[in-house]
């Protein structure tokens, strides 16, 4: 028996696209991205009120095309992460692939690469080839900011959908690992929300500034918000990030990110009993 | 040589104590049948022999290494789980293509496997498609796609009519003496598991109760045993009971099964056909020793039970 090396993990991750994107799954997503994007994508502050593209008009624009097709980007993850993977921990399929010769860690990754690779390169690249449709004196001139508005924004669904992957895996219902991941955006999003105010009002005090520090490093798009909202800005704002400040929210947030897939990592080798 | 060496393996869902210090030795070669009653700990063993559960204490080596996420004896070992489950949307011949090319076999091996099982005419339908008993008979191809060297199976023939299991049993009589490939089988059906088994292990609260060839096992379970088949169990079995020489007589609906000591064999088959007529019964046949594992499960279990 001549056991090609990689090959099992190929036709795991495989049979996980056929079963995460059958039709019309991908098919509707990327219809979904592609208006999203251009309905949502907003020029005006670049026709009308600048003269020369900024970094703070291109991140205007990729924040704009970004709001909803970010939300349904992350519909498609969590679905394939808890229905998915789920579905497959619940019914026994795992344990099917676990008599196959690859390792636990490789059907995590086969299943992960389908679920969120696949999910996030369709997402960007419809994302990134529409604006560049759209604006190609943005995107070009500005790439450097595009790629860091969506490095910031996606980090925030990438630190739900590594919850809910932790939360599926232990549980082994993919279902109520969806309804904790959906209350658990909705709860971040309110506390983002009403974050600023509160530390407005309250002015300078030091809980107020570390109470937006500790959302930036869990939605570093927070401090890259702030960042472009207030930059050259007279008066006083309660914590305005540098640009080095917002580099170092977006490295934390990703070390949190990998932190949680790490674990999930090791649970599923060390401990996943099915 | 020793394809299973499992010593004192413990394993608790909880405060439920599953499987407690068990111990089990299976050899290359040989067709072994697991049976207990329901929650005695086959599934949890053979989950723990897979590498699916980590046993809470004990030793426990499969061709000689820990099975726990080890996909190299994963290649050795064929599976058909009680409850089997496949990608549903995945039609049986490309899937069963996909896990050929998966164990570096060629594809042609797919449609082999389904004829062996008499699936060929479904090999274009979507495994959700299947009936309970073609998803058996699919996961038993499934299981032997790779030409394993170890078959381990869990109540694999559940779902299947009373000739699907016939063929099944031949499937395994024949990979057993062509490919000498060993199996492991848990099964409830006790008489299909005396048509394939040449051993057993008797597994009872956690525990292997009795265990080994069925030879053996019969002459130090069921010497000293006489089946009396007649129309008349229970009133026999009364009779019976009041012989002196008699240790335990137990009946059921097509005869009474009696414990003495063997030299009294000669006495009983005297004074059984005189009870029988008193009871106006009709003696069917007498046997000396016990012929079905069915026997020997309760023989042992009950001894064991009595002995505690």
């Amino acid at each position: 028996m001549a056991n090609r090396k990689g090959r099992p993990f190929l036709e795991i991750f495989a049979l996980a696209l056929k079963e995460d994107f059958r039709f019309p799954t991908f098919e509707l997503f990327a219809f979904l991205f592609c208006v999203g994007t251009f309905v949502f994508a907003n020029f005006g502050s670049t026709m009308f009120y600048s003269t020369s593209v900024t970094s703070n008009t291109a991140y205007n624009v990729t924040s704009s095309a970004l709001s909803t097709v970010l939300f349904i980007f992350m519909i498609l993850v969590f679905k394939n992460i808890a229905y998915g993977l789920g579905s497959d921990l619940e019914k026994g399929i795992v344990q099917t692939y676990l008599s196959y010769p690859l390792k636990r860690r490789s059907i995590l990754s086969a299943k992960l690469l389908s679920a969120l690779g696949v999910s996030l390169m369709l997402f960007l690249g419809v994302q990134i080839l529409s604006l560049y449709i759209l604006a190609p004196d943005v995107v070009i001139p500005q790439f450097g900011t595009v790629l860091l508005t969506y490095a910031a924004s996606l980090c925030y669904p990438l630190l739900i959908a590594g919850i809910i992957l932790l939360v599926t895996l232990i549980l082994r219902r993919g279902g109520s690992a969806l309804v904790l991941g959906i209350v658990l955006y909705f709860v971040l999003e309110i506390i983002q929300n009403l974050i600023t105010p509160i530390a407005t009002a309250t002015q300078l005090s030091e809980s107020g500034t570390l109470s937006l520090q500790i959302m930036s490093l869990f939605s570093p798009n927070f401090a890259l918000a702030r960042y472009y909202q207030f930059y050259g800005q007279t008066g006083i704002h309660v914590w305005v990030p540098t640009a080095s400040g917002v580099i170092a929210c977006i490295g934390a947030g990703y070390v949190i990110v990998a932190s949680i897939f790490v674990v999930a990592y090791f649970y599923v080798s060390r401990r996943l009993s099915l | 040589m020793a394809l299973i060496v499992a010593k004192s393996l413990e394993k608790s869902y909880g405060n439920v104590l599953a499987v407690d210090g068990l111990s089990l030795t299976l050899k290359e070669g040989s067709v072994t049948g697991l049976i207990g009653p329901n929650g005695a700990g086959k599934t949890t063993t053979i989950k723990m022999i897979l590498g699916l559960l980590r046993p809470d204490r004990g030793n426990l080596e499969i061709f000689g290494q820990d099975p726990w996420d080890n996909s190299e004896i994963r290649a050795l070992i064929g599976v058909v789980h009680e409850k089997p489950f496949f990608p549903s949307h995945q039609e049986t011949l490309d899937y069963l293509e996909r896990v050929c090319r998966i164990f570096g076999m060629p594809d042609s091996r797919a449609a082999e496997v389904l004829e062996m099982v008499n699936l060929e005419d479904a090999r274009d339908r979507q495994i959700k498609a299947l009936s309970a008993g073609m998803l058996q008979k699919f996961a038993i191809a499934h299981a032997l796609i790779h030409r394993p060297r170890l078959v381990i199976a869990d109540e694999m023939t559940s779902n299947l009519d009373p000739q699907a299991r016939s063929s099944l049993l031949d499937i395994i009589l024949q990979l057993h003496r062509d490919e000498k490939v060993t199996f492991l089988l848990s099964s409830h059906i006790l008489p299909e598991l005396s048509r394939v088994c040449d051993s057993v292990a008797i597994i009872n609260r956690g525990r292997v109760w009795a265990s080994g060839r069925l030879t053996e096992l019969y002459e130090k379970y069921a010497a000293g045993m006489v089946r009396v088949s007649t129309d008349k169990p229970s009133e026999l079995s009364a009779e019976i009971a009041k012989l002196p020489y008699v240790n335990k007589v137990e009946s059921d609906i097509r005869g009474v099964s009696v414990k003495i000591q063997q030299e009294n064999e000669e006495k009983l088959y005297g004074d059984a056909p005189k009870l029988a007529k008193k009871v106006n019964a009709r003696i069917l046949g007498i046997e000396a020793g016990s012929s079905s594992i069915e026997e020997l499960y309760r023989l042992a279990v009950g001894e064991k039970r009595g002995g505690e």
